[in-house]
């Protein structure tokens, strides 16, 4: 029981471990970042291991070298250095290339809740999704961030993944998935389907327990791989509904909102949407919990609560 | 051991060789209507001594093969002239060099991996050490005895990611790497010391614990002994090979003059291009 409370980066180190411990091609290189939760690869593994020092232009591509010579590198730092700090090299070396190489961002949204703007995660969907190529995964909990490191030693091509620090509450427990569709339905309602990422899973459930006491029934739909997006799977379980909640802990601009947006646009769907993410500020305030940023962008379970609550109701 | 080395490097015969590859790079340049000549024209000399001078390791009927070197070309402005090296040596026919920058081809106007024998995809400055110093660090983890090189512009030593690779490569003793720096002082728009001075630059490389040697970039009989020895070198220390060059070389016009970084000759300019161009060396490689 114990491994279910491993935080997602905790969690993912694990599975990269074993996986590692059985395949010299793994390397896991760093940028000076994540000391505690790799020290049983770097002890262990010292010669698939490489902390490249704080230089993640040179992380990428010297990750871009090792995977032209066979290996399977994974690059690993907090989310704006590892997508944007390197973007040039991710987009050039990466995916011009099509090279087998996993970058993998800590610290979704505000989960650096005291370090500011410059540790926060806020663009990377936006980046990421610009790129031909990519697969962005963006995981709910521990036990599906598992599923993802394994499925991530087998995918071919140019991936990110977008880790939460912590853990999260357990959403998957004593569910079986496989994660390979790349969205799931956890709870179904016929009012309206909310689509969410990451964190926001937890809250679009938490959300969807306040709406059924107004009687109003919601489905929720994790959506964990966002490129590529499974719109078969996502078409039919918006195709019944009238209104539509998107929310994710990441900017408006490019995310999953404009996301869901664009495939309605595609598929001529006539709806109601309201897409709940980040505004289009950076945010300059501190605490020690998220859940408090999260509120000053209307992002906590009462905000998008009250909000779905009103717009239902008129 | 030394007088051994010289009869065997024909300078003649890699004289004509990279007389051929400038003449084909016009040609190619004129029939696309943009091309990077002058960076171009700065490294032939470099590159015909990489592939023909008994440098690089290489199959062009097999060009994955395993124990091949790796080279990249770091400023992958000058894959046109990496292009013609390579078909001539038959990695894809010659006559394809035609199609250079034209509708449905391969040949990009910056280095395509997609190309037989061209390893990374470059053309963003600063890229391609990093990517070869991945390549030195994993046949040292492999034990494999390849060589790596990369083939970089002076201008291209501005950005940061050359001297974040650079630590790394000094600091994992990457021996079997090897940067040659095309030397020749001129940038897109203007000379390199007239706006960021990159002087004293082999001190630079020292400093970041790289051994240096500096040649004349066009003197085959300095670069190949240079470089002679990159798969086997006792040093624990990355190489950096400083060559001094000429942007433009052989086309007088063109030689260092910041205007032809990106210009294709046109009307007159053609024809005393490609008169400078005839091939006029002695037996002994003398102009």
């Amino acid at each position: 029981m114990k491994r279910w409370v491993l935080g997602m980066r905790d969690a993912f180190s694990e599975v990269l471990y074993n996986i590692a411990k059985k395949d010299k091609r793994v390397m896991l290189v760093t940028s000076d970042t994540g000391a505690i939760c790799h020290d049983k690869f770097r002890e262990s593994l010292p010669h698939q291991y490489l902390n490249v020092g704080i230089a993640e232009q040179n992380m990428v591509g010297v990750a871009a070298g090792l995977a032209l010579a066979g290996k399977l590198a994974y690059v690993y730092a907090l989310i704006p250095f590892a997508t944007m700090r390197c973007y040039e090299q991710i987009r050039v070396d990466l995916c011009c290339m099509g090279l087998t190489v996993t970058v993998v961002g800590v610290g979704a949204g505000y989960d650096y809740s005291t370090l500011g703007p410059t540790h926060h995660g806020t663009e990377d969907i936006t980046l990421m999704r610009a790129l031909p190529g990519m697969s962005i995964f963006s995981p709910s909990d521990s036990i599906m961030v598992e599923a993802i490191a394994r499925l991530s030693y087998k995918l071919p091509g140019p991936k990110y993944i977008r880790l939460d620090r912590t853990g999260t509450p357990l959403i998957y427990r004593g569910i079986k998935e496989n994660f390979t569709k790349g969205a799931a339905v956890l709870k179904r309602g016929a009012d309206l389907c909310i689509i969410a990422t990451g964190r926001m899973v937890y809250n679009a459930l938490k959300v969807s327990d306040e709406l059924a006491k107004h009687s109003v029934k919601a489905t929720v739909v994790d959506l964990y791989r966002i490129e590529p997006l499974n719109e078969e799977l996502i078409l039919n379980a918006i195709n019944k509904f009238d209104f539509i909640v998107t929310m994710e802990e990441h900017f408006l601009r490019g995310g999953i909102g404009t996301l869901i947006n664009e495939l309605l646009v595609k598929n001529g769907k006539r709806c109601l949407v309201k897409n709940f993410g980040i505004p289009d500020k950076f945010c300059r305030q501190y605490d020690g919990k998220r859940e408090y940023l999260q509120a000053l962008m209307g992002l906590d379970v009462k905000s998008v609560s009250d909000t779905l609550i009103r717009m239902i109701k008129k | 051991m030394k007088r051994r080395m010289r009869k065997e490097i024909n300078i003649y015969a890699l004289k004509k060789k990279a007389n051929w590859v400038r003449n084909k790079v016009l040609d190619m340049g004129i029939k696309a209507g943009a091309a990077h000549l002058a960076p171009a024209f700065s490294c032939t000399d470099i590159l015909v001594a990489l592939y023909h001078g008994g440098i690089l390791r290489f199959n062009p009927k097999n060009p994955k093969w395993k124990s091949r070197d790796r080279f990249i070309l770091s400023k992958g402005q000058a894959a046109i002239a990496l292009y013609a090296v390579l078909a001539d040596l038959k990695f894809f026919p010659v006559s394809e060099l035609n199609s250079f920058t034209r509708a449905g081809s391969r040949l990009g106007g910056h280095a395509e991996n997609t190309v037989p024998g061209v390893e990374a995809f470059t053309g963003s400055l600063g890229n391609g050490l990093s990517i070869a110093a991945g390549l030195a660090l994993a046949a040292k983890i492999d034990n494999k005895d390849y060589a790596t090189l990369a083939l970089l512009g002076d201008g291209e030593c501005q950005e940061g990611s050359i001297w974040e690779a650079a630590m790394l490569a000094s600091h994992h003793k990457l021996g079997n790497l090897t940067a040659i720096i095309d030397n020749n002082g001129l940038s897109a728009i203007d000379f390199i010391d007239k706006y960021i001075n990159l002087d004293p630059l082999a001190d630079k490389w020292r400093a970041f614990g790289w051994d240096v040697k500096i040649v004349d970039g066009h003197a085959f009989k300095e670069i190949i002994p240079a470089l002679k020895d990159v798969r086997s070198r006792k040093s624990g220390k990355p190489l950096a090979i400083i060559a001094k060059t000429v942007k433009g070389r052989g086309v007088s016009f063109m030689e260092n003059n910041p205007i032809w970084h990106y210009r294709i000759p046109v009307g007159k300019e053609i024809k005393s291009a490609k008169k400078e161009l005839l091939f006029k060396y002695n037996q002994e490689g003398q102009r």
